[in-house]
């Protein structure tokens, strides 16, 4: 149509075949392999982020020994550890969660580090000075100032679990969206290709959309940014 | 005692793994000795081939990079003090921000061919984002104290944006920098590791498959010192650049 190379379709092409492949159950069983690696993988990689981040923040043994070990492995791409994960984990679901969670931890932890150590020491010291017990003064001073760097954490960590996940099943999997793609690629079906790349882009997008209610919800107290 | 804190996960770490490819439980596939990957590191770094793969690497990655940072930080600007390009661009940034781009590589491949310019191409979309994102806010931050007097002092537009809006806006430039920089390298090491004949990436995939695990490992620690040489470097630059700020989080 219109010319152009036949790898190249138009919108509506584009989707009138994503509504024929949602009409088809292979498609939700891809969905729901990558799904079922990405969950867990960015639940288990944020909460350990955040857990370890506020410890950092708060102790100082703890900043001592983790920041550095933390900043030093950052600018580090974590996927290229996936060859080596499969090796220790197998080639199955469990090495794509890990290398999705070891990408996750890495931006939670920073931002959750800097938002407890940007507490107000002013508030801190109110809090003492009325009496507040140091678990009070965390869950109640240093939580609340640090969650809005937590939640700009969790929106990197979510766009790097779909990263990740989609990396590791181009590379290595027998399901999911990413082999889709790979699938589509070397059969030349490039009507798949697009129905793997809409629904990778929505399932983005609904993420996002998901984080940032939350986060509307979570921080209503709060001046919101867009 | 206190300075030495930061070393004691690290050493403990390496004698972790030590302890375990010693012990025999595991097969040195799995584990290889400290001394085999330094030996691999060794060979990588001082024979011809290993540097050539990754000058192979590091100008793909810096070409997407330096290529997303002109357009990223122009893109930013304009959207930062223009209410007009804001309004036209800010739901598409905003809208595609989540959306893994790395999908559009297959295609890539068909539009730019299996060599070089798709994965340039996809290193310049991924890192484009965060460099216009932050870029845009810094612009739109922009102290409106400072840019009054400037106009009541006689400043031309132009002196305003040279004078004023770009070094307000400059730590937030290089706060886009800093988290596309990574990006940069994730994208060109996967891009290698799918569908590649050079590069890093490559070597790691083509080291497993011949079960040389020690050398996989090795080239992994290059690839990890050059995230981290890369992100150093870019760290001075901006304290030269943005002299008068200093760093105080990760970014900004």
């Amino acid at each position: 149509m219109w010319g152009l190379p036949h790898y190249i379709l138009g919108p509506f092409e584009i989707l009138g075949h994503f509504f024929t492949a949602l009409g088809s159950e292979e498609l939700y069983a891809h969905i729901g392999a990558s799904l079922l690696r990405s969950v867990p993988g960015f639940l288990i990689g944020a909460s350990l982020g955040i857990a370890f981040g506020l410890a950092a923040g708060v102790s100082r043994a703890f900043d001592r020994m983790l920041s550095p070990v933390i900043f030093l492995t950052y600018p580090v791409p974590k996927i290229v550890l996936l060859p080596l994960f499969m090796l220790w984990f197998g080639i199955g679901d469990l090495s794509k969660v890990l290398i999705i969670a070891l990408a996750c931890f890495y931006p939670t932890f920073i931002n959750a580090y800097y938002g407890a150590r940007s507490t107000p020491t002013i508030l801190v010291w109110s809090g003492l000075n009325m009496g507040a017990g140091r678990l009070e003064i965390f869950r109640k001073v240093v939580l609340p100032s640090a969650l809005p760097l937590i939640f700009a954490g969790l929106r990197v960590s979510l766009a790097l679990s779909f990263i990740v996940m989609f990396a590791a099943e181009m590379i290595n999997a027998r399901s999911g969206l990413g082999h889709l793609i790979r699938v589509a690629e070397n059969s030349l079906r490039f009507d798949l290709m697009y129905v793997s790349l809409v629904t990778i882009a929505i399932l983005g997008y609904v993420g996002d959309s998901l984080l940032r209610r939350t986060r509307h919800r979570v921080l209503a107290w709060q001046e919101q940014p867009a | 005692m206190s300075r030495l804190l930061p070393f004691v996960l690290i050493a403990a770490a390496l004698a972790a793994w030590e302890l375990v490819a010693r012990s025999g439980l595991w097969s040195p596939l799995l584990f290889p000795s400290l001394a085999k990957i330094g030996y691999e590191l060794g060979l990588f770094v001082a024979g011809s081939e290993g540097p050539a793969q990754a000058w192979i690497s590091l100008h793909r990655a810096l070409s997407g990079f330096g290529l997303a940072a002109a357009a990223g930080v122009l893109v930013g600007m304009l959207m930062g003090r223009s209410r007009l390009v804001a309004g036209l661009l800010d739901p598409l940034f905003s809208g595609t921000y989540a959306v893994p781009k790395l999908a559009l590589f297959p295609i890539f491949i068909f539009v730019f061919g299996i060599g070089s310019l798709s994965k340039v191409a996809l290193i310049f979309l991924e890192c484009l984002y965060p460099i216009v994102i932050i870029t845009s806010q810094g612009a739109r931050s922009v102290n409106r104290v400072l840019l009054w007097s400037a106009q009541n002092m006689g400043a031309s537009r132009a002196e305003v944006l040279r004078r004023v809006v770009i070094p307000a806006t400059a730590p937030y430039i290089f706060a886009g920098f800093r988290v596309a920089l990574p990006v940069a390298l994730i994208v060109v090491i996967i891009t290698e590791m799918v569908s590649s004949a050079d590069g890093l990436g490559y070597v790691v995939v083509y080291a497993l498959s011949s079960l040389k695990t020690d050398r996989m490992l090795a080239v992994v620690v290059v690839i990890a010192l050059l995230g981290w040489l890369l992100d150093r470097a870019l760290v001075a630059l901006r304290n030269r650049a943005v002299y008068w700020e200093k760093l105080e989080t990760y970014y900004v």
